[in-house]
């Protein structure tokens, strides 16, 4: 990344000139962790209008700033120190990474002279984080600096968006140097396509006029590009039935008689039966044909013509050949179909399927704490408010991706590409400082409410309105359901032994909860506790629950 | 999408910045593409690199590799080389021709060998020596260090013809190539 320097400003340090350039471009929150190796950094930071939020481990940072992005819809930015701090954002990179969420991290590296010594907090920050992110740079030369954070802005949030990372020497961001903060980044490799070939889309609407029984897919890359409206308008426009990944829940409302279910392992069958079987052209909307959506490859669209939009044009063909591929950016691409539509509908007959998605075709297994979930969920729907929604890894996140059917609190917000325990508690901090006027609120699991609950005290300090669910089985729920089906039912490490009081942990973080094994409390319960500007726990104890559930059924029936 | 592997040859061209040998080897790595031998030297442009890397492949793969490749921020160009000494299926003379990104090349590769030379070995090596043409680099009154070039073939046979000496050392620098525009009229 070389820059054009026009007359010779002033000489500032390179932390000086760092902090500058993200005023510049409108940053306005750092999630960081502070270390020998970025204090420069935060020495300027403290003149700066940008708050920094303290975590309480640089993986909460890393996840926050995921959270941030995705409502800003601008990178989210973090900061760490050399070593176990550049370590510890790992993690949170390789999630942005798989979910193609714009963050910029920059990590403190140690001094120039002693890198490659085995020097006191020395890691290899550029070559551990290179497969975890879209793309990294060491800043070996003060000259390169200012080109370089205006790269790593670019980068991350252009094209298939995801995670930069750069690693400043301590010396680097010491050094005075006539930085010119307007250079550019000049990156001749670096092209994004963002308007799809109009021959290919012309195509494309023809298959899908001509289609008999068409389909539309819709994966993470609809939100990721701002999509939603313009994929709602193709939908409604031309009566396009919609199935989804796990990545693009809530997109389109679970009532609209379009919407068809999920795909994949945690998917309903309907949704798998029509993508495998019966549609003859399938409209793919920014999916990456992961694994968990395309189980079975060799069945997946065997009888349909394949039409796949992908800002990224590595992901065509990657995993399935596709008929009619249109590379480019996926709001472009369908503002370009809806104005053509405009002027020469197509599909002008009735949707081959409508409304037979119900719930009860899920391919989740129902296990005795599905009925509670699904309660809880509920319960959580009918809160008519706009929330920011968050969820963890485990049975909770697969039970509330299909049970959570209030668009005021959609889509959700999930790791879906790593599965990263321990995401939805900062993510949620995270979107709530992007948007500080809506509550938040993190689905979780007991055992990944356990892997970052430390930043449970961000939310407190901050006043944070935020609500964690954890829906308690006292166990790793996922793990024990995978040892019942695939391993006979024999057990073991899915059992904590030990419950967590999770009302006094709230306490003692100087937040507040309750612990719910009455099925009339989770309704009240969970109006209270968004509504509190407080930061709170609602553990719901789902054996109690499920007991209690029983016996008002049994007395029902009785 | 399974094809059968073949032996391909991609070509990069890319910004000569610090960590590209790694980004390209550890991409090659992570995503499991196998490579049979990659060099890299400059070109007469400052600051741009060329790799030429060969690969086994099958065709879905190999398109995926250049996608791969083309997507790291450094890398400026891919192509996709057929030897011109070998005649292209009819699938791959489709693909030449929607794609610019596949081109005719020449091909070359250099093999250094180190040899024993003595009353023994002398007419094998002065034998091998005027066929292949070689030159001699060094003469250390017991061994001799001969310096090979040509077609991947040629060098193949140089060390076929070299089995019956005893080679002590021997290096082959892995092919180079060079895309050729005009040799896509005489398909
Ligand atoms: C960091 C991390 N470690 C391990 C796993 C593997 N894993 C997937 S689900 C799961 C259990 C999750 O338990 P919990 O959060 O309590 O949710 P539940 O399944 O009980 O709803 C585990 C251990 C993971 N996804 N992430």
């Amino acid at each position: 990344m070389a820059s054009k320097t026009k007359g010779s400003p002033l000489p500032m340090t390179g932390a000086k000139a760092l902090v500058r350039m993200m005023e510049d471009r409108g940053v306005e929150v750092i999630f960081g962790y502070p270390g020998g190796a970025n204090l420069p950094i935060y020495d300027e930071l403290r003149q700066s209008k940008i708050q920094h939020i303290l975590t309480r481990h640089e993986a909460g940072a890393a996840h926050m700033a995921e959270g941030y992005a995705r409502v800003a819809g601008s990178p989210g930015v973090c900061l760490a120190t050399s070593g176990p701090g550049a370590t510890n954002l790992v993690t949170g990179l390789a999630d942005a990474l798989l979910d193609s969420i714009p963050v910029v991290a920059i990590t403190g590296q140690i001094h120039r002279n002693l890198i490659g010594t085995d020097a006191f907090q020395e890691v290899d920050c550029f070559n551990i984080t290179m497969p975890v992110t879209k793309h990294n740079e060491l800043i070996k030369h003060e000259s390169d600096l200012v080109a370089a954070i205006d790269g790593a802005f670019y980068i991350a949030n252009s094209g298939r968006k995801g995670p930069v990372l750069l690693d400043i020497p301590v010396d680097v961001q010491l050094a005075n140097y006539p930085h010119d903060l307007k250079a550019k980044a000049i990156l001749p490799g670096y092209q994004p396509t963002v308007r799809g070939n109009i021959g290919q889309i012309k195509r494309a609407l023809r298959a899908l006029d001509r289609a008999e029984r068409p389909l539309v897919l819709i994966g993470g890359g609809v939100e990721a590009s701002g999509a939603v409206a313009e994929l709602l308008s193709l939908v409604r426009k031309c009566r396009l039935p919609v199935v989804r990944t796990l990545m693009a829940t809530g997109v389109i409302g679970a009532d609209d008689e379009l919407y068809q279910g999920m795909i994949g392992t945690h998917g309903n069958s309907l949704a798998n039966r029509l993508v495998n079987q019966d549609a003859d052209v399938i409209l793919a909307i920014g999916v990456k044909m992961s694994n968990r959506s395309i189980v079975k490859p060799e069945l997946f669209a065997k009888k349909a013509k394949l039409i796949q939009i992908d800002i990224d044009p590595a992901e065509i063909g990657k995993n399935l050949p596709a008929d009619i591929p249109i590379v480019g950016d996926i709001k472009e691409t369908l503002r370009d179909m809806n104005r053509r539509i405009e002027e020469k509908p197509i599909c002008g007959r009735e949707p081959w399927i409508l409304g037979k998605h119900k719930r009860s075709t899920t391919m989740l297994p129902k296990t005795d704490a599905a009925r509670v979930m699904e309660l809880v969920f509920d319960e959580l729907s009918k809160i008519d408010q706009k929330l920011h929604v968050t969820t963890d890894v485990g049975r909770h996140q697969m039970w509330a991706n299909h049970h959570m059917t209030n668009p005021k609190h959609l889509p959700l917000f999930t790791s879906g590409g790593l599965g990263t325990m321990g995401f939805g508690l900062p993510a949620a901090i995270g979107c709530w400082f992007a948007d500080k006027e809506t509550p938040v609120v993190n689905i979780s699991g007991d055992g990944s409410f356990m892997m970052n609950m430390q930043e449970f005290l961000v939310a407190v300090e901050h006043k944070v309105p935020l609500t964690v669910i954890v829906l308690n089985d006292f166990r790793l729920g996922m793990i024990r359901e995978l040892q019942n089906l695939k391993y006979g039912k024999r057990h073991i490490a899915n059992d904590f032994n030990r419950d967590l009081d999770y009302p006094l942990l709230a306490q003692a973080m100087g937040g507040w909860g309750e612990t719910i094994v009455d099925p009339k409390r989770i309704g009240p319960a969970l109006k209270k506790a968004i509504q509190s500007r407080k930061p709170n726990i609602l553990c719901f104890d789902l054996e109690l629950l499920d007991q209690r559930a029983n016996l008002s059924l049994k007395e029902k029936a009785g | 999408m399974q094809s059968t592997e073949n032996r391909h040859v991609i070509a990069l061209e890319v910004e000569d910045k610090p960590g590209v040998l790694t980004r390209i080897s550890a991409l090659f790595s992570r995503r499991g593409f196998n490579v049979e031998s990659l060099t890299v030297g400059h070109t007469h442009q400052p600051g741009v690199s060329r790799f030429t890397i060969v690969v086994r492949a099958g065709e879905a793969e190999l398109e995926q590799i250049r996608k791969q490749t083309q997507k790291l921020v450094h890398v400026l160009k891919t192509y996709h080389v057929l030897d011109r000494e070998v005649e292209p299926d009819e699938r791959m003379k489709a693909i030449m021709a929607a794609s610019n990104q596949v081109q005719h090349a020449v091909m070359r590769e250099m093999a250094l060998v180190k040899v024993h030379y003595d009353a023994q070995s002398s007419r094998q090596i002065n034998h091998v020596v005027e066929v292949f043409s070689a030159r001699m680099l060094h003469w250390s009154g017991k061994d001799l260090v001969l310096e090979f070039s040509g077609t991947e073939a040629k060098i193949d046979a140089v060390f076929k013809e070299l089995d019956s000496v005893s080679v002590l050392e021997s290096v082959r620098t892995g092919k180079v190539a060079m895309s050729i525009e005009e040799e896509k009229v005489d398909l």
